[in-house]
């Protein structure tokens, strides 16, 4: 502890949650209306639902360099650019002012600010199933997770209930239904794929997407007008946000303290009692340091800054990082591969549009690896996303030739039908995959540099081999031309699922959480955003951490009233 | 890159410094563009760009302001190497007009000008995939090239152009996703 920095005792709650994105902001909102006085603390700046979303009406010409970055954003921002474009880049960190390490090639995507990435998220909700849940302990690849489909299924429905989800029943094993509201719609390319691909093989289909859009009013929102402009915040509350739902809900209540400019540097042990006892934190605004004390901490500040508090928090009972007995803390780092996939062109149905902009595709549930041994060469699966739309401008200018009446002609009316797709897939734990921190190097805060070592391996990459031969045939079976079957090789990262720094296990030597995702090592500890991922499953992850958190604070709300926290 | 595409790369670049680039080009090209010649070459911007996207039943390029668009992107989102790519394909635009017409591109006749883009629309890039994607990679698209796309894109998302050249929807509402197109449908403006 540093001498010289005059943390005093500010305050004192019942909880504190570290982070407001999609799972700390779920975190809030079941404490406080558990009764809990809960404190929020967001290392960025507030951003509030509606008023705070400058670009959400603006038209293209509104922006005065289109929708391209300038060299000098890029320059400051070389990874975040490559996500933002000038509608959304205030919902984006800068790389120059916040800085990581990269050990080999990873985008660390980040959104510093009250509902982090939840604003800028994809909406994708699919429940994990038993097939997911058992793989590890069938593989003998990391651990076990320690619960089953039955203990999270009844969250996932609480989850689905109060954020809503459109999406289309399909009674499947490996992806099982939630709560839906009635499904968004396929076009007429994306049926035609359907029919075909379940013409060939009984066991594959196509679905649309399952997406945190509402097609309904719902909880004072929405519904969804179609503009697919979610990025840039929605004023009709058309999706699902920490902003439009969660911390207006948890603010409701009267118990919540929401504190923006919050960095969170460690926490704190008591020694004496064993537990936590609360967190140290610089003010970005005063630069001033805090203590916060509470009975209980919620962790939700996304796997790798997670991941960063945690081992940045040292003390005589855990040298090696907070909770961090088994050593795990900073291993087994996941992200889904989306690289592989396919892009096609048709030629029928030239009579047939659409009109609306639906903020979602469609979804081909995973079909490998479904029994076991089916002798792919890899372990796992994949679930397929993609969308169909006819090719617009953007898709034609550089492919039309010539200039004038004709080609203006070409480049404004409806080119042919298309299909890109590409498969989301499950990516194994590996130890040597890891989030460290480099005390050489310092932020502006003084606090060390996280630094990232992740490569995907033979089984993603077999994976993808997979994913782009099956990609081409099901299009080329479809009877589309010129396909394009490809792989972009994206670094880890790309996808924005990162994972499995903090994990879940039944085994306090292997594992840093319970099945309550509280830590084996400080029972007043809770983990419940993606660092808690026992194993990646392919499926998209925030509403499992949605319904994990859920299912943790209900936990340890009677713990709390047990007197056993 | 693994070991062969590495060489491949190499090769490649080999014949494109031969082909296309001198060392003093290079040179050339490595100093920062000022924004007055930029401004400078607005007018010239503006024919071009009406060429490529003219005035019809709709609104054209001009109307819809693309040479400032371009002026813009230009100063804003190129490098100094691509800016300089970029004013000396222009150079190299008005020089063809002046050896082939004798008169400034402005100047010139709607035939002229037709000839003239039509040669660079017919000699800009290499026949080459690999290489183009190299060249554009390294130095930017070839001018004209550049100045095609960002002429679509200036117009289709200007004001006139997506709501008069093209159907811009701003608040949908509701998702159509299968009705039958109309005579004479116009695209989406935007996705």
């Amino acid at each position: 502890m540093n001498s010289n920095d005059k943390a005093k005792l500010q305050n004192t709650y019942d909880a504190i949650v570290i982070g407001s994105g999609i799972s700390g902001g779920w975190a809030a909102m079941e404490l406080c209306k558990k009764g809990l006085k809960t404190l929020l603390l967001e290392r960025g700046r507030d951003v509030k639902h509606i008023e705070d979303y400058p670009t959400a009406n603006l038209n293209p010409w509104d922006f005065d360099l289109g929708f391209n970055n300038t060299t000098k954003d890029i320059a400051a921002d070389p990874i975040q650019s490559s996500a933002y474009s000038p509608a959304d880049k205030h919902f984006y960190v800068s790389d120059a002012e916040h800085p990581y390490i990269q050990e080999k090639p990873f985008n660390w995507y980040r959104g510093y600010q009250v509902g982090g990435r939840s604003l800028t998220w994809g909406r994708q909700c699919y429940r994990l199933s038993d097939l997911d849940f058992e793989a590890n302990a069938k593989d003998g690849v990391g651990v076990d997770w320690p619960i089953r489909y039955k203990d999270i299924a009844p969250w996932y429905s609480y989850a689905e209930s109060h954020i809503g989800v459109s999406g289309q029943k399909e009674n499947l094993h490996q992806l099982p239904d939630g709560e839906f509201l009635t499904p968004m719609e396929l076009n007429c390319i994306e049926k035609h794929l359907g029919d075909s691909i379940k013409k060939d093989d009984s066991k594959r289909l196509v679905t649309i997407a399952r997406v945190a859009n509402l097609t309904r009013g719902w909880d004072n929102r929405g519904p969804c007008q179609n503009r697919n402009l979610c990025t840039r915040g929605c004023p009709f509350g058309g999706y699902f946000s920490s902003n439009s739902s969660t911390i207006p809900a948890a603010m409701a209540t009267g118990n919540l303290t929401l504190r923006p400019f919050s960095i969170v540097t460690e926490i704190l042990y008591d020694d004496q009692k064993q537990k936590a006892k609360g967190v140290r934190v610089i003010d970005t605004l005063s630069n001033e340091v805090y203590e916060f004390s509470s009975k209980i901490i919620f962790i939700n500040a996304s796997t790798i800054a997670t991941t960063g508090i945690l081992l940045n928090s040292v003390s005589s009972r855990f040298p090696n990082g907070f909770g961090n007995s088994s050593n795990q803390i900073g291993h087994n780092l996941m992200d889904h591969h989306s690289s592989a996939g396919a892009f096609g062109i048709h030629e029928d149905f030239t009579d047939q549009y659409y009109k609306g902009r639906r903020p979602s595709g469609f979804l081909i549930p995973r079909f490998r690896n479904l029994q076991d041994n089916e002798n792919l060469g890899f372990k796992r699966g994949y679930n397929i996303q993609g969308h169909g739309e006819r090719q617009e401008w953007m898709d034609k200018s550089g492919s039309i030739t010539g200039f004038g009446a004709d080609f203006k002609k070409q480049l404004t009316t409806p080119g042919p039908w298309t299909i890109w797709m590409a498969g989301w897939g499950e990516c194994l734990p590996y130890y040597k995959n890891q989030v460290t921190l480099d005390a050489s190097r310092k932020d502006k805060w003084g606090q060390p540099l996280l630094k990232l070592d992740f490569s995907f391996e033979d089984n993603e990459h077999k994976m993808m081999d997979d994913i782009r031969a099956v990609s081409g045939e099901m299009l080329e079976k479809a009877g589309f031309k010129n396909i394009d079957t490809f792989n972009y090789s994206r670094p880890g990262g790309s996808t924005v699922h990162e994972m499995g720094t903090a994990r879940m296990g039944n085994d306090p030597k292997t594992s840093v959480l319970n099945k309550f995702n509280q830590m084996h090592d400080v029972k007043n500890v809770f983990i419940t955003d993606g660092s808690s991922m026992t194993s990646s499953a392919s499926q998209n992850p925030s509403l499992t951490y949605m319904a994990l958190t859920a299912r943790a604070c209900a936990y340890a709300a009677e713990e709390l009233k047990k007197g056993n926290l | 890159m693994n070991r062969r595409s590495y060489i491949k790369g190499i090769l490649a670049l080999g014949t494109l410094s031969i082909t296309s680039f001198s060392i003093f080009k290079w040179f050339d090209l490595s100093k920062s563009v000022s924004p007055e010649i930029l401004l400078k070459k607005q007018r010239v911007i503006a024919e071009i760009a009406e060429m490529i996207i003219p005035v019809t039943d709709t609104p054209g390029a001009k109307a819809a302001g693309v040479d400032h668009y371009v002026i813009k992107i230009v100063t804003n989102c190129m490098s100094t190497i691509q800016q300089n790519k970029f004013i000396s394909g222009l150079n190299d635009l008005e020089q063809y007009a002046i050896d082939h017409f004798d008169k400034e591109f402005i100047q010139c006749s709607n035939a002229d000008k037709t000839a003239v883009i039509q040669y660079f629309e017919s000699h800009s890039g290499f026949s080459n995939r690999i290489i183009n994607k190299i060249n554009n990679k390294l130095f930017g698209a070839p001018f004209y090239n550049k100045m095609k796309s960002l002429t679509v894109e200036g117009y289709c998302q200007s004001q006139l152009g997506a709501t008069q050249g093209l159907a811009y929807d701003y608040i949908p509402g509701k998702f159509e996703a299968c009705i039958p197109i109309q005579k004479n449908q116009k695209s989406w403006a935007t996705k």
